[in-house]
């Protein structure tokens, strides 16, 4: 069960893919308004993680408790994949996933898909309802684009845009469902040092303006060590440690991790 | 002062999109008057561009399905062609009113569509495909067998429409019928892409993961692009037995699916108006144009499979575009030569 | 008895020539990723070269098949080599446009070149029969299914066992890593149209005397292979085989025990209500999605 304090909480997660195991018996929770940090080196098994709690794989085993927004709580594994975002739990993509043939302002309209409540009829016929709230949400999308400094560039096609500000647009679109949890996937891969640097400031910056919790799936050390409050480190599935920055940064389980498969690297 | 601003106000008025497609109406129902005042358009031209306005119809569906949601079906002729024949046997056969045949028309088909969908569209997109192939297979055997109800190769005859049991419309009055559909079609088709529908289908076609992470029901959302591609060419294939007064077998081929992939690739995939230039490139200008040259019905299936590999190899928004790159080509031109003359 | 054999091997028969073009099929669609559609299209035209060459040149039939394979061989290296190849950044979907849009090409081409009229292509073997159980089979539909099944067991003994079917079987699992590790992947891509077309036209001529040479006559052909990929399964090579030796069977028993109009129909709705509770088809599994 939940405690009072957090959002999501992982109990005994396992899924495997033929017979190898992808993530092994792993627990872990998230409190209320943290940026929680789960790193390790590659292939330890973290996007599967991630994976699993946004339902693109079913867990083997294992439960993912999730605070809902009225307060009371789900497992997330009894949840279709397009379910979970109505519960309050958002992501992004390692790759980026925007639809280049739309403009800035569409693609992050696309986050308030379960925001619409007037019917297909409603839409096709362009009703006052419809027409009302696309105005709505179309105001309140300008609002996020604005908070997040590309609102010069909302009728821009998505294609051709820089790397940088594709990341922000599609921060963008999760924060349109008012999330309770975002989980980003590998946020820095692609940027360089001082991107990354905006980009731990952006992210304190969501968590304290839109009153949520971050999940950082991360490889790369400088935006974790930077930014989470707490740290998970895994290998091969397993669970290493856990703690703040710095406790993980001197933890002998983890430094073996990295410098093991540094070693194997080498080799 | 006063005079700059109404001017103004007429061209914001033109910019809007639904004074656009009421204008397009307009200028497309002149054409019945048009053969009247002169000679040289002939009134059979009138069957032709009817035709074509009414495959556009279809196409549109097409679109929704293709352009916008990224699923190929095969069986567009099929659905328009049972819808066809449902509509004549229910006028003609069971005497039944036009608006109760229409509604039967769309009604039947849909449902066999959704069938059709639900059982093909719950893994990929590619499946669609093979089972709408299948399933015009299956109606063209019907169409061809069951001879109480299509009159098999002899084909099924319909009159022009009856509206509300009083006004008994003919060729010219149908055509207006035509028109007036294509464009409720049209703004119906416009209001749908560019608010919430428009957005999920776009996001499922670009990336199935960001639509699902973002609450898109795949399955939902590709049984309602079909269903809607259905709808629409029940609507034509209603219109077309109407218009046309014949149903046969020949008509409804996998030839004729084909011909609407082209008219939307190769007018423009999620286009309106390239769905409507896309008819009239690929059925109204060589019926009107270049028949007479020798040959060409035949040549014009070939040139239309090498435009459409063209058109997706180097040209992927159709020729709707060429439009606006030829008037961004001009202005850089004209920009180029203000610069020059600056110097 | 001797009727029931005797639809059996009618439908061995059909089922070869189903089978032949399903291998064509998933052989481009493991090679190259493209669902190809205009594989009865290519088979057609092909057909027709073999039927000119025996009416209008005067061909022995053997001849007429040989000069029938090196226009399929021409054609496969000219729609892999002038169109496939560049359209590596083409999504799938409008790959599979792409080959709807040669299935035009071709239609469209045939009657330029071969007239309207449709045409009688004689069989390879002209007459006698031999009896089997009580059934009789033309000795030209015997040698159809020997040959179906020894083409196709020598096609899937190169595949496993030579260098050339490694190359065809890594190519299929990942193109990249595949030429990463130094697989000539256009070759073998180019190889995979040439062979599809190949397999199209044998499937063209075994069918053709069946019927006469005209533009549909691979139309029900392409269907039944299509739909035995599916059955089939689309991740292995011999799904679609077997998919299309069964759809062969139950197609020509529902056809003579059932109903001799509507059971080819009544065959693919029950596919289609086979894929509700097997939608990955008779062999091919669930593949999971890298996110």
């Amino acid at each position: 069960m939940l405690n009072e304090n957090e959002v999501l909480k992982i109990e005994h997660l396992s899924i495997q893919f033929g017979g190898l195991k992808a993530v092994d018996d792993l627990s872990f929770s998230i409190r209320k308004n943290e940026i929680y940090g789960l790193i390790g080196p590659n292939g330890a098994g973290k996007t599967t993680v991630f994976n699993c709690i946004t339902q693109f794989y079913k867990p083997n085993k294992g439960t993912i408790e999730f605070r809902l927004k009225n307060g009371g709580s789900t497992n997330l594994v009894d949840h279709k994949v397009h379910e979970i975002i109505r519960l309050g739990l958002v992501r992004t993509f390692q790759n980026v996933e925007l639809i280049r043939e739309l403009s800035v302002l569409d693609n992050v309209m696309i986050g308030a898909h379960i925001d619409f409540k007037a019917s297909m009829l409603e839409q096709a016929l362009k009703l006052p309802r419809a027409r009302k709230e696309e105005k709505a949400l179309r105001e309140e999308a300008e609002e996020i684009l604005r908070r997040l400094d590309i609102y010069d560039r909302k009728d821009m096609l998505v294609w051709g845009q820089p790397y940088g500000i594709l990341k922000k647009v599609e921060l963008a679109r999760t924060l349109m469902c008012r999330p309770s949890l975002i989980i980003l996937d590998e946020p820095a891969a692609g940027l360089n040092d001082v991107e990354t640097l905006q980009l731990a400031q952006l992210i304190r910056r969501i968590r304290d303006k839109f009153d949520c919790s971050v999940l950082l799936v991360e490889h790369d050390m400088r935006l974790v060590m930077d930014v989470c409050d707490r740290i998970c480190a895994i290998s091969f599935g397993r669970f290493l440690a856990e703690g703040s920055a710095k406790e993980i940064q001197v933890n002998p389980l983890v430094q073996e991790a990295y410098l093991g498969s540094k070693e194997e690297e080498h080799a | 002062m006063n005079k700059v601003k109404t001017q103004l106000n007429f061209k914001a008025l033109f910019k809007n999109p639904y004074v656009q497609f009421i204008l397009f109406g307009l200028v497309l129902s002149t054409l019945p008057l048009l053969s009247i005042q002169f000679s040289f358009i002939k009134s059979a031209y009138i069957t032709t561009v009817g035709v074509a306005l009414i495959y556009a119809i279809a196409a549109l569906g097409l679109n929704l399905l293709l352009g916008w949601s990224g699923l190929i079906s095969l069986g567009t002729a099929g659905f328009m062609g049972l819808a066809s024949y449902i509509s004549a046997y229910l006028t003609v056969d069971m005497g039944l009113p036009f608006e109760v045949a229409l509604l039967a028309a769309i009604l039947v088909p849909t449902f066999i569509g959704i069938l059709v969908g639900l059982v093909s569209l719950k893994i990929e997109g590619l499946y669609l495909a093979i089972a709408t192939l299948a399933v015009s297979e299956i109606l063209r055997k019907t169409f061809e067998e069951f001879d109480q109800f299509t009159g098999a190769f002899s084909g099924k005859s319909a009159k022009f429409p009856q509206l509300f049991g009083m006004f008994q419309l003919d060729r010219g009055s149908t055509y207006w019928l035509i028109v007036f559909i294509l464009i409720l079609v049209m703004l119906i088709t416009y209001n749908m892409v560019n608010g919430q529908i428009g957005r999920a289908l776009n996001a499922m076609r670009g990336s199935e993961a960001a639509a699902q992470a973002m609450g898109v029901n795949l399955l939902k959302y590709r049984l309602v692009a079909f269903a809607l591609a259905t709808i629409f060419a029940s609507v034509a294939g209603v219109l077309y037995v109407h218009f046309i007064r014949y149903s046969y077998p020949s008509s409804w081929t996998l030839k004729l699916s084909l011909d609407f992939l082209a008219m939307i690739v190769i007018g423009g995939l999620r286009s309106i108006y390239g769905t409507v230039l896309g008819a009239f490139i690929v059925f109204a200008v060589p019926d009107l144009f270049l028949k007479q040259i020798p040959y060409f019905s035949q040549l014009s299936y070939t040139l239309n499979g090498i435009l459409i590999i063209l058109v997706i190899m180097f040209y992927p928004n159709g020729i709707v575009m060429i439009f606006k790159d030829i008037r961004l080509w001009v202005l850089k031109l004209l920009k180029k030569g203000d610069r020059n003359h600056v110097k | 008895m001797s009727t029931f054999v005797q639809i059996l091997l009618r439908s061995l028969e059909s089922g070869s020539v189903y089978a032949l073009a399903a291998l064509g099929i998933i052989v481009i669609y493991r090679t190259s990723n493209i669902t190809n559609f205009a594989q009865g299209a290519v088979g057609m035209f092909n057909t027709y070269v073999v039927t000119f060459l025996v009416i209008q040149a005067g061909f022995p039939l053997w001849l007429a098949i040989l000069g029938g394979v090196g226009t399929a061989i021409l054609m496969g290296f000219t729609i892999d080599y002038l169109v496939i190849r560049h359209t590596k950044k083409v999504s799938p979907v409008a790959k599979q446009i792409i080959t709807l849009g040669l299935i035009m090409v071709v239609l469209g081409l045939a009657p330029m070149f071969f007239g309207v009229d449709p045409l009688n292509l004689p069989r390879l073997i002209p007459d006698g029969n031999v009896n089997i159980l009580g059934a009789n089979l033309s000795y030209n539909g015997l040698f159809n299914i020997v040959f179906g099944f020894t083409l196709m067991f020598i096609l899937f003994y190169i595949l496993q066992n030579t260098k050339v079917g490694l190359a065809v079987r890594t190519t299929a699992s990942n193109e990249y890593t595949a030429r990463l590790m130094g697989v000539p992947t256009k070759t073998v891509t180019l190889g995979a149209w040439a062979l599809a077309a190949v397999l199209g036209l044998l499937a063209g001529v075994m069918i053709a005397p069946t019927t006469s040479v005209n533009l549909n006559l691979m139309d029900v052909v392409q269907v039944n292979a299509l739909i035995a990929c599916v059955f089939g399964g689309f991740q292995t090579f011999y799904g679609p085989i077997l998919g299309a030796y069964i759809i062969g069977i139950s197609r020509n028993m529902l056809l003579y025990y059932y109903d001799s109009v509507w059971g080819g129909q009544i065959l693919y709705v029950l596919i289609l209500i086979f894929l509700i509770f097997r939608p990955y088809g008779l062999i091919g599994k669930k593949v999971v999605k890298k996110v």
